[in-house]
């Protein structure tokens, strides 16, 4: 029982975490979800942690939805309630203050110098996590032709996220039939 | 009642826009905003300031820039600090729930069927297309989040050291956060404070 506590209380913290630092909007918390439930607590593998991020794209919700499927897997329904808490909760605290001291706050360009040094990191990170998700789970030639065909439609075409992500699994699907492997 | 309170502090709060308004409206929008990216966005716009003009256009895009500045997903952002603005902290806390609600659900309902059945071969079928999916759309994000980079060297070359310490050396996400965010305000400073070096003895000359 007070194991179950702690992984509940593990899971508040490391999520506050996430939620604070996820600066760049929402796949900035992918990076830090993924380095805190792959890498260091081995609370999913890695085809698992994309399945979160995956199926979070699917739902009408932001990225950081992916939480709740962490929470869930680690501790069920309490751990799904504690971890979507605590990774939305540092996004309303700093809405709150900055919506008070907005003008003070934008006035300051040291405060945009610390937003523009965030921005080159963040691309490096989900670079990284992009290749660290990729290079395990993708063996097939047609992987490669779903990755470069999603990044091309979203880039030039726009195309909704959650159609993009539907049709990748329909590839997946159907090359998963017999007979239709290479 | 602290719909009123809030009022009085922002006074920008349209009149007979009730709490329950502002969670219907935000069910609705976690219902039906799939996609994520412009076309929330585009549903947001359409639904905040053309449809029903809780805020103008000029509200609109100062929440935006300002969502810009918190961490977190930028549309929940957006509607929790226009929650904030109409009804004050207690209907932010109830609306971003109502905006969350619907995908927690799904997304638990997901996540139950996807550990039961991931060894079954459909399933582990469609999560090969899907994690290909999500590394396309990850590819994407970082082609749109470089185009928005200033056009300086400064910028490149923070990102490559980022890729270096991140990839190479697995330095934890965290602290290259932290050390970008002191290095872009060092910058920042040390160009002020050399804006300033500059035109002191430019007074001295001129004097």
């Amino acid at each position: 029982m007070t194991l179950y506590l702690k992984t509940l209380f593990l899971l508040a913290w490391s999520f506050l975490k996430v939620g604070f630092f996820g600066f760049g909007g929402g796949f900035a918390m992918i990076p830090l979800m993924q380095d805190i439930s792959v890498n260091q607590y081995h609370w999913l593998t890695h085809s698992q942690f994309s399945a979160a991020i995956a199926l979070g794209q699917i739902t009408p919700g932001p990225v950081a939805i992916g939480a709740t499927f962490i929470g869930y897997k680690v501790a069920g329904f309490p751990g799904a309630l504690v971890a979507t808490v605590a990774v939305f909760t540092p996004s309303l605290v700093i809405m709150c203050l900055l919506a008070r001291f907005y003008l003070e706050v934008r006035k300051n360009p040291v405060t945009q110098g610390v937003m523009h040094g965030v921005l080159p990191v963040i691309v490096a990170l989900i670079l990284t996590v992009a290749i660290s998700l990729g290079e395990p789970a993708v063996h097939s030639f047609w992987q490669s032709m779903v990755i470069a065909l999603v990044a091309v439609l979203a880039i030039k075409n726009k195309v909704n996220y959650g159609l993009l992500i539907l049709g990748a699994m329909a590839a997946g699907i159907i090359f998963s039939l017999p007979g239709m492997r290479f | 009642m602290s719909g009123v309170t809030a009022g009085n502090i922002q006074n920008t709060s349209p009149a007979g826009v009730s709490r329950l308004d502002v969670l219907r409206v935000y069910l609705k929008i976690g219902t039906i905003g799939f996609g994520g990216g412009y076309a929330v966005m585009n549903l947001i716009h359409a639904e905040l300031v053309e449809k029903r003009q809780w805020l103008t256009e000029q509200r609109y895009e100062n929440m935006l820039s300002l969502s810009e500045m918190a961490p977190g997903a930028l549309t929940v952002n957006l509607l929790a600090g226009v929650a904030y603005r109409l009804g004050g902290v207690k209907t932010m806390l109830l609306a971003t729930a109502a905006l969350i609600l619907p995908s927690f659900l799904l997304i638990l309902l997901l996540a139950g069927f996807f550990l039961a059945w991931q060894h079954n071969p459909l399933v582990a079928g469609a999560l090969e297309g899907l994690t290909a999916g999500v590394v396309g759309l990850m590819l994407a994000v970082v082609w749109e989040l470089i185009e928005k980079f200033p056009n300086h060297w400064y910028y490149y070359a923070t990102g490559a050291v980022a890729l270096v310490l991140g990839f190479f050396l697995h330095v934890n996400p965290i602290w290259l956060v932290i050390l970008g965010a002191a290095a872009g305000g060092l910058k920042s400073l040390a160009s002020i404070l050399y804006r300033r070096l500059k035109t002191e003895p430019g007074k001295d000359v001129g004097a």
